[in-house]
């Protein structure tokens, strides 16, 4: 194509500004909020003058009994993580590769899964956890989310990108299902792995219904149940409440940018496929 | 292949066994009970009681119901300003800027934001009397409005957050929708005389289709699922200002009317459904034709 005339380039670049500033502009806002000094009025920026502080910060944490929700939420969203991973990886092994009487209704009733909102069934999946006695547990937050059919289609697609001689060559070293699947299957597909691992680790450390419905005691709080308590209970010094969102932030924004190279458009695509 | 006959022939039930043991109790029985529980009286107090359409008959005579369906479907509103928003967001980086990539990177730091602190962001910014947003329109002397306690202001702020929140996803699946229009066919284009617009019109339009289709309907379903940007941002408002899924939430946990719930519940996946089956229909039509 011809090259770009100047004055394309300056509206790209324009709109480019605009977007990334509309992207920080909120949370950065939040921060320099969070980081004056409690009382003054929340539009006025004096705080630069009269010095920043961390005072809402640790006054978050402290008053708001911030580590122990951290402490769940890390708990929560690892095991989630984890759990989607390696069940769904699991799962999409034979339906992926193998032949087996029922693979078709298995593949439909995973597929139906993906049609039932969370929201339309929240009062059964309480019900249940009632009933199996798990109220008020961390348990309670991560088992119905343990695996998702979206996970199983994302990685039943990987799996069947890998060269089937492969798997053969394995089989012929004497390994079998197990084998094949720990030692050929999930490393081959370790990328499309990670980019579940980092979904799964983004909601649900997000994740706000399910554990508002089925935490009812402080110490079992995650993080964002714990700042919506804070929200109601520092409705008249809100900087506290959010010096507390900032903190429920920073540790993913952290995570996120470590694996961030596992971002990639492809896998959003082959995501959308599945 | 002969791999397969050296397998167990419980082996595959094994590797799939606790994935459709989860699924099947928290979603799929969790359906049937929903649907169940929508024809009786169940209170938190009360055990099910079996009352037909009853529940469904007290719905459509609700004011409440109608007015959160309605701005349930006043939410989806939210769609056609995220697509334009993220396809405008995918083609800037597409078209091959320098940083191109730390934008790709910047620009999907709202989808990594827990929402519960998206909508605090918006909230600090949208506060009547000190938010910054008030503040500008005053600044260029407008009036600053009720972000947070009037309608529609309401769910305009709401919306605000869902949008700020999900661009930067829907951004991710229109550029690998955009990478694989091929090369060529937009080079044979241009070199046929077709201007940018040509090009885009006639060869990265055509190709995106089926992307675009998908978008619309993905997040047109998560439109009217919205929960959390409407509990948190407009906290404390009364539930006209609210849409279906906080109704659920209210009914079910606030006041303990689990069957009335799981009826409204049902209304919405039927809505659901209906919605992804008209636009499959439509889109499967456009592509034929």
């Amino acid at each position: 194509m011809t090259p770009r005339p100047l004055w394309l380039s300056g509206w790209l670049y324009a709109w480019a500004v605009l977007l990334a500033v509309l992207a920080v502009g909120p949370a950065v806002w939040l921060v320099m909020i969070a980081l004056q000094p409690a009382g003054t009025d929340l539009l006025s920026l004096d705080g630069w003058k009269k010095g920043l502080t961390l005072a809402n910060f640790k006054g978050a944490w402290e008053q708001g009994q911030l580590a122990g929700p951290l402490l769940n939420s890390v708990l929560v969203t690892g095991s989630r993580a984890f759990l989607n991973v390696f069940l769904a990886a699991l799962a999409a092994y034979p339906l992926a590769r193998m032949q087996f009487r029922g693979r078709g209704l298995i593949l439909v009733v995973i597929l139906a899964t993906m049609m039932i909102p969370e929201q339309v069934i929240v009062v059964p999946m309480f019900q249940t956890i009632v009933s199996m006695g798990l109220v008020d547990s961390l348990v309670a937050v991560v088992i119905p989310f343990s695996v998702s059919a979206f996970g199983i289609f994302m990685c039943r697609q990987a799996f069947m990108a890998i060269p089937p001689s492969l798997e053969e060559a394995a089989r012929i070293d004497g390994a079998n299902s197990w084998q094949v699947w720990w030692n050929v299957m999930v490393p081959l597909s370790a990328p499309t792995l990670a980019t579940l691992a980092l979904f799964s680790v983004i909601g649900a450390w997000s994740e706000l219904l399910w554990p508002l419905v089925v935490l009812q005691s402080q110490e079992q709080y995650t993080l964002p149940v714990a700042v919506n308590q804070l929200l109601g209970d520092f409705a008249t010094n809100v900087r506290l409440a959010y010096a507390g969102s900032v903190l429920a932030l920073i540790p993913i924004i952290v995570l996120f940018l470590m694996s961030q190279r596992f971002l990639k458009p492809e896998m959003f695509g082959g995501a959308v496929k599945g | 292949m002969n791999s397969k006959l050296r397998q167990h022939v419980l082996t595959p039930y094994a590797f799939l066994g606790p994935s459709v043991v989860i699924l099947g109790v928290f979603f799929l029985a969790a359906m049937v009970q929903v649907l169940y529980y929508s024809f009786t009286r169940y209170t938190a107090f009360d055990p099910p009681e079996w009352v037909g359409l009853d529940n469904y008959r007290r719905l459509l005579a609700s004011d409440r119901f109608w007015i959160c369906l309605l701005n349930t479907g006043a939410y989806l509103l939210v769609t056609p300003v995220l697509m334009a928003l993220s396809l405008g967001a995918a083609m800037v980086i597409e078209s091959g800027l320098k940083w191109a990539k730390g934008l790709r990177l910047v620009l999907f730091l709202p989808v990594v934001t827990p929402t519960i602190v998206a909508a605090v962001a918006w909230t600090a910014m949208l506060r009547q009397d000190d938010g910054l947003i008030n503040a500008a329109l005053r600044g260029i002397g407008l009036e600053g409005v009720g972000w947070l306690t009037e309608r529609p202001w309401t769910l305009v702020s709401a919306m605000l957050v869902t949008l700020w929140k999900g661009f930067g996803f829907y951004m991710m699946i229109f550029l690998a929708g955009l990478m694989s229009v091929p090369k060529e066919l937009k080079e044979a284009a241009s070199l046929d005389g077709a201007g940018r617009l040509g090009v885009f019109r006639h060869v990265v339009l055509p190709a995106l289709w089926p992307v675009l289709t998908l978008v619309f309907i993905v997040s047109s379903i998560s439109a009217l699922k919205v929960f959390e940007e409407l509990y948190v941002t407009v906290k404390g408002t009364p539930i006209e200002h609210q849409t279906v899924v906080p109704l659920i939430y209210t009914t079910a946990f606030e006041k303990g009317e689990y069957g009335m719930a799981s009826a409204i519940g049902i209304t919405l996946f039927v809505i659901i459904l209906a919605f992804s089956l008209v636009n499959l229909r439509l889109s499967q039509k456009r592509e034929d034709a």
